[in-house]
């Protein structure tokens, strides 16, 4: 299995690259234009990320995240998700560039090959900003009535995080 | 966020102040340490991928994607108007590669025209959901991020992602069809007329 996705990268560059070839791409000139908006995006990204993080610590060191943990343990384990996630999951349908600060934290402090790292990636990746991406498509409409539609995404999200923490029991 | 961060930093603080003060400082500033580390690494992970996009980009990739996309977007989204139907699939193919930041103003030209289309509740709700519930393919910066703390399999995450994501996106399109159905056909060119009428009395 591990193989087949070892695969999956290279054969997809490879594909690409020829594609892009036989489309008459200047491959090298679109490659670098693609790479230049790398930093920018990182340094666009930045402030939130420093500003998590130190959040993130200062609710570790302050204690408050185990009492945080405590609390939730007995909700959060009757749906097999595990509560240390639980700042993850906070954070996530808010802002991205904050929640990959908390991911990385919980990676750094649970070890990033644990159950419950596997766990905060698994829902990081496959959830969204939910929250966000409604003020910024919706913000110049009408009000419509969203607020079934924001309803079912939230639904969704968590729906989705059980599921994946079961998943990622055995996968 | 705003109301988060500030919560949960006053409180933090509050309680740092009778737990122990003096690290406070240090904390802010192993923090800002430890972003700046991760997004060196990030710099790398976009460095890679954001090279790949830009050759979809170019070499047409996306648009394949996108029109492949058409004949599910026309029944997703009840509208057959193709300046509405290109944006709405260029919005999805977009979030199905990854593109960072590249699928927002598809999105909103998209929710602008399917608030002027008929059932646009629910069609506009139906874009909501396919983009907050994320169909990305292969969740690059957490490999990323997995790869520079030296993870032994960072992209063994990629098949649970992917089955994830797709639940959370079929359930979501469920829930609105069932939730919100589209408005029967014989009143849409009223209602549609109404649109426009006020649309132009607004500009």
């Amino acid at each position: 299995m591990n193989y087949v996705f070892a695969l999956t990268v290279p054969l997809l560059f490879l594909g690409s690259f020829i594609f892009a070839l036989v489309k008459k791409v200047s491959l090298y000139d679109s490659f670098t234009e693609g790479v230049k908006g790398a930093i920018p995006l990182v340094v666009s990204i930045f402030p939130y990320i420093a500003s998590v993080t130190m959040l993130s610590l200062l609710l570790d060191v302050s204690g408050m995240e185990s009492k945080l943990v405590g609390w939730l343990t007995p909700a959060f384990s009757f749906f097999g998700v595990p509560a240390e996630i639980a700042p993850l999951l906070f954070v996530k349908p808010l802002s991205g560039s904050g929640a990959i600060a908390v991911l990385s934290d919980i990676l750094t402090k649970y070890g990033v090959d644990s159950y419950i790292a596997r766990c905060a990636c698994v829902a990081y990746g496959s959830s969204e900003t939910i929250f966000y991406i409604g003020a910024v498509y919706f913000a110049g409409l009408k009000r419509k009535k969203m607020t079934l539609a924001l309803a079912i995404a939230v639904f969704s999200y968590l729906a989705s995080v059980v599921l994946c923490c079961f998943l990622c029991r055995f996968m | 966020m705003n109301a988060l961060f500030s919560i949960v930093f006053l409180l933090a603080t509050l309680l740092l102040l009778f737990l122990s003060p003096e690290s406070f400082l240090p904390t802010l500033l192993q923090g800002a340490t430890k972003s700046a580390t991760l997004c060196f690494s990030l710099i790398s992970t976009y460095a890679v991928w954001l090279g790949l996009m830009n050759v979809w980009k170019d070499s047409g990739v996306t648009r394949v994607v996108s029109r492949s996309m058409q004949p599910l977007a026309k029944k997703l989204f009840k509208t057959s108007d193709p300046e509405t139907l290109d944006a709405v699939c260029m919005n999805m193919s977009v979030n199905l590669l990854g593109i960072s930041g590249a699928a927002t103003p598809y999105g909103i030209k998209a929710a602008n025209l399917l608030d002027k289309a008929d059932s646009a509740e629910y069609s506009s709700s139906m874009l909501f959901v396919i983009n907050a519930t994320s169909i990305q393919l292969i969740p690059t910066s957490i490999i990323g991020v997995r790869t520079a703390l030296h993870s032994v399999a960072p992209a063994d995450i990629i098949l649970p992602t992917l089955i994830t994501t797709v639940f959370s996106t079929l359930l979501a399109v469920a829930l609105v069809r069932l939730l919100i159905p589209p408005k029967p056909r014989e009143i849409q060119p009223i209602t549609a007329t109404k649109k426009v009428l006020t649309r132009g009395a607004g500009i």
